[in-house]
């Protein structure tokens, strides 16, 4: 590993730590300075009979009369000693409500990725090999249509013809497989979509090139020329759509897991939303940062390494950037 | 093991009989075989889920036990020391009987024997004291609240020997026993009283003495309650008190309300709670039960600011009183189940009495208030005053679906006599915020509240000892602070009811407050398998009595 890949690579994990602290201090400012206040609205409330003085006390136990600054100090020291604090809702901590929740929402998010995965995947094929009687023109606008038709829409479909209609899953029990199945085939279908896009715009650049005819001039048949020559240079852009449809992922699955009666980060959320619930807010944008920077991360590291192609520019933004498109400043791929 | 008798009847045969049926139960347990009958002939076993759209946001049993959704778990797994029916009429329950002195300021309550809470600890004289100071202080300075409209007179509670508790008030308290059954007093082990606030929040380290324990439980997710077989003090007004006959209650938290009644219709659960009021015709047509029992306590209806103009003139009250149709408000956004306001409290609330006269929808007469009132309607039919528009903004309470339809049909009917109406739709942090709490420039807002025992409402609605202030009059209604004071010194309802009257009389007159509807805040759809379920007096569905058949 040469200095260049080492310095590019230390310059790359300092941003992505002042992108994780700075989400953290963007959350904080932006739940502080929302209008109403949960807390003072809770205790006002003349069913629980508290005086102002009484109020007064509460607030001060918790350090809210504090400058917002030294709150934000505060909160910010704790976080990085790994004290996430209680949820101002419930009482409980934090912690312990991110891990109720999380193995839900990744067991949701992997399978709907793998199904758009291998539905971009077929949709994207569909494009290139279907005979054009059978609707090769029709495919290509599935990516669109998908795009469209709000993801609620999917799942409630989805759960009166599976669920209520032919019994295959019970709402009840929303963590069954075929619950799962069918809640990320409804998530996954609108992030098909993004991918499919791309595969299909590159597929078309790919097989217009040279060695592509060369290969089919040798008789070889669509299925291995998609798989063995196709695919492989097409799917590059695709792993840097996989960092952007993570974000999608995790939106979706707010209104997934509302719609299939699943628990998860994305209820999680919501509830705390409504509630502004700081302290949960807080934590599960931090982690939302955390992975997203680090997915990120990842991609940026791993690309100059895959691609012989592209070359590490020292620029001031040090991002990868492949020879014959030095002034852009990203890698060619990203912009088939 | 057939046996039927009576409910209700507490005789020494039936406790022989049931002594008997434990014996046996106990045998049959033993000899690995499950009994398919109970004492009282009811099935025994099965399992039942109910669909909820929340699950509360704390479980910590002071801070949760007056949020409508969480009353159905705590319902199931603590006991209270009275039972109040759905028509306010107590009974027996852990306390076996009371005395109260002549002025209501004393109270000695026995207790049932041999009651235990879920972790083994006794409910004695001890605990119940325990409970009665944490009610009424909470622990304030760790977040845990006192339990709203807990008598603010209370003084102390004593033990006199361990079945026997003598409670002091410092001023007389007429409503105490009653409030007993409010679904905030709900009756929870010392040991988890003793625990912090984050401990009190894990519904798992929850103890209480019900029918029910919680099996396990996700937060925003599910509760599973599975029975206590060695239950047996459950009320007698029910008519039943050994353990409760279905093995599991699964509370499954869906929040989208189509989906909770299709689960049901399709027979994946057995309750869907909080439907649509439309879609209960249908429903009972195709079979399901529905049930909207009303809680006592307010009836649904507008609080208004007597401080704000043109507020603060009666007769503009008056011709609000009269100008709104309230049968119009049944017939076009509820169902025939729904029940017409007669008071301002609900009509099954002892002491409630009949004033339909004064809030008759009467146009002519609202009508020409406003003309004496000095409101003159232009030629667009809207009037004014000193160059000022007749205007009301309505804020829809967030809580209560339907209650942006009504605020609506309410804009329609008070535009026929010339007023301008504004809707306002916040959610729920902002509304509690600007409205709820009667913010000062609101000129009205919604006000549904559940109570236990009418004595409460004097207290609410001037700010005497810490009260609501509802209608921002503070002590500036003499006639009303009268009554306010007799009422809580009232040592006996005979004594109460004919000032409860007066005083329904009056704020209805006053036009302080503007009743739309009786409340139905709970509506239940259930499968016509599930049997047997009681409804108490703040309308939670109790499944302690309930069967089902496959």
């Amino acid at each position: 590993m040469s200095g260049p890949y080492l310095r590019y690579a230390a310059r790359r994990l300092v941003q992505a730590l002042a992108v994780i602290l700075l989400a953290y201090v963007f959350t904080f400012v932006v739940v502080s300075i929302l209008p109403g206040d949960p807390i003072t609205n809770v205790l006002r409330d003349p069913q629980n009979g508290f005086t102002e003085d009484e109020i007064r006390q509460i607030i001060a136990a918790q350090g809210l009369d504090q400058p917002i600054l030294v709150q934000l100090w505060t909160s910010l020291s704790h976080f990085l000693a790994g004290d996430l604090g209680l949820s101002m809702r419930s009482s409980r901590p934090v912690t312990t409500l991110i891990a109720e929740v999380l193995p839900s929402t990744l067991v949701l998010a992997s399978s709907a990725f793998a199904v758009a995965l291998l539905l971009a995947a077929t949709i994207a094929y569909g494009t290139q090999f279907l005979p054009k009687r059978f609707g090769q023109g029709l495919l290509r606008g599935f990516p669109s249509l998908f795009l469209s038709v709000p993801n609620f829409v999917i799942g409630l479909v989805l759960i009166h013809v599976f669920g209520f209609q032919l019994g295959l899953f019970r709402v009840i029990a929303p963590n069954s497989f075929w619950a799962t199945f069918f809640a990320a085939i409804a998530l996954g279908i609108p992030i098909s979509a993004q991918i499919a896009e791309v595969l299909i715009a590159n597929l078309d650049h790919e097989s217009a090139q040279d060695y592509a005819a060369v290969a089919r001039g040798r008789g070889l048949g669509q299925f291995r020329l998609f798989a063995m020559h196709l695919i492989k240079p097409s799917s590059l852009p695709v792993v840097t759509i996989i960092a952007l449809t993570l974000g999608e992922l995790l939106g979706g699955s707010l209104i997934t897991e509302t719609v299939f009666g699943r628990t998860g980060i994305g209820s999680l959320v919501q509830r705390s939303v409504s509630t502004q619930d700081l302290p949960v807010l807080q934590a599960v944008v931090s982690l939302a940062a955390i992975v997203f920077v680090l997915v990120n991360l990842i991609a940026d590291l791993v690309y100059p390494l895959l691609d012989p192609r592209v070359k590490l520019v020292g620029g001031p933004k040090y991002r990868p950037t492949t020879a014959d498109d030095s002034s852009a400043g990203t890698p060619q791929a990203v912009t088939p | 093991m057939t046996v039927r008798f009576l409910p209700l009847s507490f005789s020494r045969r039936r406790l022989l009989v049931a002594a008997a049926v434990v014996a046996a139960t106990a045998l049959t347990d033993m000899a690995g075989l499950s009994p398919a009958q109970s004492a009282d002939g009811r099935q025994n076993g099965g399992n039942i889920t109910f669909l909820i759209d929340s699950l509360g946001s704390t479980w910590i049993p002071n801070n949760s036990a007056i949020s409508s959704f969480q009353g159905h778990i705590w319902g199931h797994v603590t006991d209270k020391l009275v039972y109040v029916d759905a028509d306010g009429k107590v009974s027996p329950w852990i306390a076996e009987r009371w005395e109260q002195n002549d002025d209501a300021t004393q109270f000695t309550l026995h207790l049932k024997k041999g009651v235990t809470f879920s972790d083994g600890s006794p409910l004695d004289a001890a605990a119940v004291v325990a409970n009665l100071d944490i009610w009424y202080a909470g622990r304030k300075s760790e977040g845990i609240n006192p339990i709203g409209l807990f008598p603010k007179t209370y003084d102390r509670a004593e033990t006199i020997d361990a079945t026997t508790v003598k409670v002091s008030f410092k001023a007389p308290t007429l409503g105490f026993i009653p409030t007993l059954g409010y679904h905030g007093s709900i009756l929870i082990s010392p040991k988890t009283i003793a625990q912090p606030a984050a401990q009190q929040a894990d519904l798992s380290k929850t103890s209480g003495s019900g029918p029910y324990v919680v099996d396990s439980w996700k937060e925003g997710d599910f509760v599973k309650l599975i029975k206590r077989k060695d239950y047996n003090w459950g009320p007698a007004a029910v008519g039943h008190t050994g353990p409760a006959f279905l093995d599991s209650i699964t509370y499954k938290l869906v929040t989208e309300p189509s989906l909770r009644v299709a689960a049901v219709q399709s027979g994946q659960a057995d309750v869907a709670y909080s439907p649509s009021p439309q879609e209960l015709k249908s429903l009972k047509e195709a079979g399901f039960i529905t049930a909207t029992p009303r809680y006592l306590g307010f009836v649904n209806g507008l609080a208004i600011n007597t401080k704000l103009e043109p507020y603060n003139d009666l007769k503009v009250r008056q011709a609000l009183q009269a100008a709104i149709n309230r049968k119009e408000i049944i017939d076009t956004v509820y169902t025939p189940d729904w029940k017409l306001a007669t008071s301002f409290i609900q009509s099954n609330v002892p002491g409630a009495t009949d004033h339909s006269d004064l809030l008759a929808y009467n146009l002519g007469k609202a009508e020409k208030l406003l003309d004496e009132a000095g409101w003159i309607k232009d030629s667009k039919g809207i009037r004014s005053k000193d160059g000022k528009q007749l205007s009301l903004t309505l804020y829809s309470n967030p809580y209560l679906a339907t209650a942006k339809a009504i605020d609506e049909l309410i804009a329609q009917q008070l535009g026929k006599v010339g007023w301008k109406v504004f809707i306002r739709a916040y959610d729920v942090v902002t509304f509690g915020e600007k409205v709820r709490f009667g913010g000062p420039a609101v000129p009205a807002y919604e006000v549904t509240r559940s109570f236990i025992d009418a004595g409460t409402v004097a207290s609410i609605l001037t700010d005497a000892n810490n009260g609501e202030n509802w209608f921002n009059l503070g002590d500036s209604d003499k006639s009303l602070n009268d009554l306010r004071d007799k009422i809580a010194g009232a040592g006996s309802a005979q004594i109460r009811d004919p000032l409860l009257d007066q005083l329904q009389t009056y704020v209805l007159e006053q036009g302080y407050f503007i009743p739309r509807t009786q409340i139905v805040q709970r509506i239940y759809v259930q499968s016509p398998k599930l049997k047997g379920e009681v409804y108490n007096g703040v309308a939670y569905a109790s499944y302690y009595t309930a069967t089902i058949s496959e």
